[in-house]
């Protein structure tokens, strides 16, 4: 798919981290697998879960939830890996993502995407594309290819500002 | 069009490899004609190529060495030593230019400006007689060549005017290839005879790429008294044509003049002839290079790689298969999956096959190595290649390249001695370096052999002794004296020389070949020569590995690393206090793998200890259990883990679940510092 049709595509997986909605453009979303088990890889960072198997290649695995600064979780039935086709310098890599679950893939028109707030915004700027509201909800358009390949751990939160935390309200 | 680039200058290397190849071959037999049309097409695909992606200065330095060869090829020059020797300075300088992007660096500039000076020197020498020469080549070489009649009629008395009708015709061959036909039927008996009259007339054929008026030029003082016809003939190189020539010489043996009208005739004749052999000539090349293309395609590595993902998943998935019909016995299952088994079996084979590459172009390279050493320490080799055609992994080909090198050096500079000392010793005044290449099992078997010095293991000995690297009472073998030289910081030159000494010893060499899991040895007798023998894996992406577990998660360690392996139980583990354990009476340090990946311990009663080596020393990892052996299929862990590097990689067990490969040097390396 050259760049020029995935400008045209509207559409977006949803997926979500605690309460908080995120989106991610469908051209980066390779796969959706459900939970399986990940093999350690001991001694690596934190937010490294391991290595799977998908479909004979050895896929490393992240838990975006460290990823993103917030705090680990139990695996549910809804936890799903997303399998992402991350821009690194110009080569492609193939990277899961672990997220609490994956929602649906919403249409939403570029227009309908508004740049974030710059006053009180959690979240730093260069990891998101923008907002969108849909269905009276806000939506956080994320660059994959930005938080997924950095090699540090990146908190996307502002470190002046906190994520609130309403995972256990949900469960 | 940045990835054109990067293609051509993939594509210019691989030409310039192939380049230097011919050109070694071209010296040993230099008259080869197939050789200098090889060397000439690769000149020319560099040539065109580079032209084609603005690789000016590429395009230009390759025209003028081209066109060296086009003269060598039309037979106006010789192979010489001199034209090789710069060929190989062209080719060095060519490899730079391709590295280099920097072209206004004075000293390239230099070299540059010196090598395209000494190539125009060959093609248009300075002296009287080669420009002839080259003048006639050239007349062959460019498309606009003509043949011309011309009759000569000098007038009577022409010598009294003091002309030598010789040197007008001297002037006129001299324009180019020619025939001349001198016709003496005038001449009157000898008792008529007038010695200062010009009786003879001459009738030549020339070809040339000059004009008319060149031509009528050579006859400009004597053409108002004397009978002088030009006419064209034919605008090809009739003279080529050996028909032709044979017919007019003939002629002109049996009639006084051929005449004009006759040759005209002969001519049309003539050039048809050539004309149809040039379409034939054309439609073969073009034959020629469609054969070429035919028989190998060029594929990016990352298909290659997709693709043995793909075919090891296969054969993952053929085996639960396999494993599934078994248990459910559907009648006429068995010979399906039977079947797919097979084919599964002979495409992986295959796919293996494909990443594996000839390690001829490795070896081409040393030819020139050997080459230019054998010039610097005037020491005469003959050197022998033999199974340039075995394959190996790409990767491991790369990797070969510094430590054979090394080695072969090391027999050109210590090995080889002196033609006088080889006289001396009874042995032929040129020496002898065999380098070898042949499967054996699972394995490529490389061997460097010369018959040289030799090593004497007293001497090695001795040194070692007064380096500190061995206890001086210690007893050894033969065998453990000479691999001392793979310690670090031994090396036995006896000055430092520019071509072995570097600092760089036998232990990089170790070092190297062990980074891609080989092994080397050593053999030598005094007098006789020396053998460094490499055993090498055939490719990277399948090892011989120990299925372990830790904690439930399958690891496996690379079988060529591993020692021995033992049962202790938890106890001498446990309640060491300096991670030593005793095995076999001697005290061998360990790094419990499970707390070193802060795991819980284990409440097995029995660890078990894997001794692997490690630099020389053996150092125990203790698991929980050996599964055991297994032939594992080498993943990358990818970008995210790239430094995260005790783990090479990672294969996929029959059951689908990851294992990780261990890199036993780095692991334990790792645990040594963080203590």
């Amino acid at each position: 798919m050259d760049t020029e049709n995935k400008n045209q595509i509207k559409s977006y997986l949803t997926f979500k981290l605690g309460n908080e909605e995120f989106a991610a453009h469908v051209s980066k979303v390779l796969n959706i697998l459900e939970m399986t088990p990940i093999t350690k890889v001991p001694k690596a960072p934190d937010y490294l879960k391991g290595v799977i198997n998908l479909r004979g290649a050895v896929l490393p695995v992240i838990d975006t939830r460290i990823k993103f600064g917030m705090p680990e979780t139990e695996y549910t039935n809804n936890t799903c890996i997303i399998v992402l086709d991350i821009d690194v310098d110009g080569e492609s890599v193939h990277v899961g993502a672990i997220v609490d679950s994956v929602q649906a893939v919403l249409e939403i028109d570029n227009s309908q995407i508004m740049p974030l707030p710059t006053l009180g915004s959690r979240y730093k700027s260069e990891f998101i594309i923008g907002m969108a509201k849909v269905e009276e909800r806000f939506i956080i358009i994320l660059n994959m290819d930005a938080i997924f390949s950095v090699d540090e751990i990146t908190s996307i939160v502002d470190s002046n500002q906190s994520v609130a935390e309403g995972t256990d309200a949900q469960q | 069009m940045d990835s054109f680039r990067k293609k051509f200058i993939e594509e210019a290397a691989e030409l310039i490899d192939k380049l230097e190849v011919s050109l070694l071959e071209l010296e040993k037999s230099p008259n080869d004609e197939a050789l200098i049309q090889q060397v000439f097409r690769v000149m020319h695909t560099l040539k065109g190529n580079s032209a084609m992606f603005g690789f000016d200065l590429i395009d230009s330095f390759t025209h003028n060495l081209e066109t060296i060869y086009d003269m060598i090829r039309n037979g106006q020059l010789e192979v010489s030593k001199d034209i090789l020797n710069i060929t190989f300075s062209s080719v060095d300088h060519l490899k730079a230019m391709l590295d280099e992007q920097n072209y206004e660096d004075p000293d390239f500039k230099t070299v540059h400006n010196g090598l395209m000076g000494k190539i125009n020197r060959i093609i248009n020498p300075s002296n009287a007689e080669t420009e002839a020469e080259s003048a006639k080549s050239s007349n062959e070489k460019s498309e606009s060549l003509s043949t011309y009649y011309i009759l000569f009629e000098p007038n009577e008395n022409i010598f009294k005017n003091g002309t030598n009708p010789l040197y007008l015709l001297d002037e006129l061959c001299s324009l180019g290839e020619h025939k001349v036909f001198a016709h003496f039927n005038r001449l009157p008996g000898i008792k008529e005879i007038t010695p200062n009259l010009c009786y003879t007339y001459w009738e030549v054929l020339l070809t040339t790429d000059q004009d008319v008026n060149a031509i009528h030029d050579v006859f400009i003082f004597v053409e108002s008294d004397s009978k002088l016809e030009i006419q064209k003939l034919a605008e090809e190189n009739l003279l080529a044509d050996k028909l032709f020539v044979e017919e007019v010489s003939q002629l002109a043996e049996v009639q006084k003049d051929v005449g004009l009208v006759t040759i005209q005739r002969l001519a049309t004749k003539a050039a048809a002839r050539i004309n149809k052999e040039k379409a034939k000539q054309f439609t073969k090349e073009r034959i020629a290079t469609k054969d070429k293309t035919a028989a190998s395609i060029r594929v990016s590595s990352d298909k290659l790689d997709h693709l043995m993902n793909l075919v090891s998943e296969l054969v993952t998935t053929q085996a639960r298969l396999s494993l599934f019909a078994e248990q459910t016995n559907v009648p006429g299952l068995a010979p399906i999956v039977e079947n797919v088994h097979k084919l599964t079996r002979q495409l992986r084979d295959i796919a293996f096959s494909i990443v594996l590459i000839p390690i001829e172009n490795l070896f081409g390279r040393f030819q020139r190595l050997v080459r230019d050493l054998s010039a610097e320490l005037h020491k005469e080799v003959d050197f022998i290649v033999e199974g340039a055609d075995t394959e190996l992994d790409k990767t491991i080909i790369e990797n070969l390249s510094d430590p054979l090198m090394h080695i072969i050096r090391n027999s050109m500079d210590h090995g080889i001695e002196d033609a006088r000392v080889r006289i001396a010793n009874g042995k032929p005044a040129k020496g002898k370096i065999h380098l070898k290449a042949f499967y054996s099992g699972a394995s490529v078997i490389i061997q460097v052999s010369d018959d040289g010095a030799g090593i004497d293991p007293e001497i090695i000995h001795a040194k070692a002794i007064s380096k500190g690297l061995v206890p001086s009472d210690k007893k050894m073998s033969k065998k453990e004296i000479l691999d001392l030289i793979f310690l670090p910081g031994f090396s036995t030159a006896k000055k430092v020389t520019d071509v072995s000494g570097r600092g760089v010893g036998m232990d990089v060499v170790k070092k190297k070949i062990s980074d891609i899991r080989g092994e080397v040895e050593v053999e030598s007798e005094v007098g006789k020569g020396t053998t460094i023998t490499i055993k090498l894996p055939l490719t990277l992406s399948i090892i011989d590995g120990l299925l372990v577990s830790i904690d439930s998660s399958p690891f496996v360690i690379p079988l060529s690393s591993i020692d021995k392996i033992y049962a202790v139980d938890k106890e001498s583990i446990y309640s060491s206090f300096n991670n030593l354990v005793t095995l076999d009476g001697t005290q061998i340090p360990f790094f419990s793998l499970r707390k070193e990946f802060n795991l819980q311990p284990s409440n097995e009663e029995l660890e078990q200890v894997v001794v692997v080596n490690f630099e020389d020393n053996r150092v125990g990892l203790v698991v929980d259990y050996v599964i055991g052996e297994y032939q594992a299929v080498l993943k990358p862990l990818g970008k995210h883990y790239k430094s995260h590097d005790i783990f090479s990689g990672a294969t996929i067990l029959g059951d689908g679940t990851v294992a990780l490969v261990m890199d036993t040097n780095k692991i334990i390396k790792m645990f040594a510092t963080s203590k």
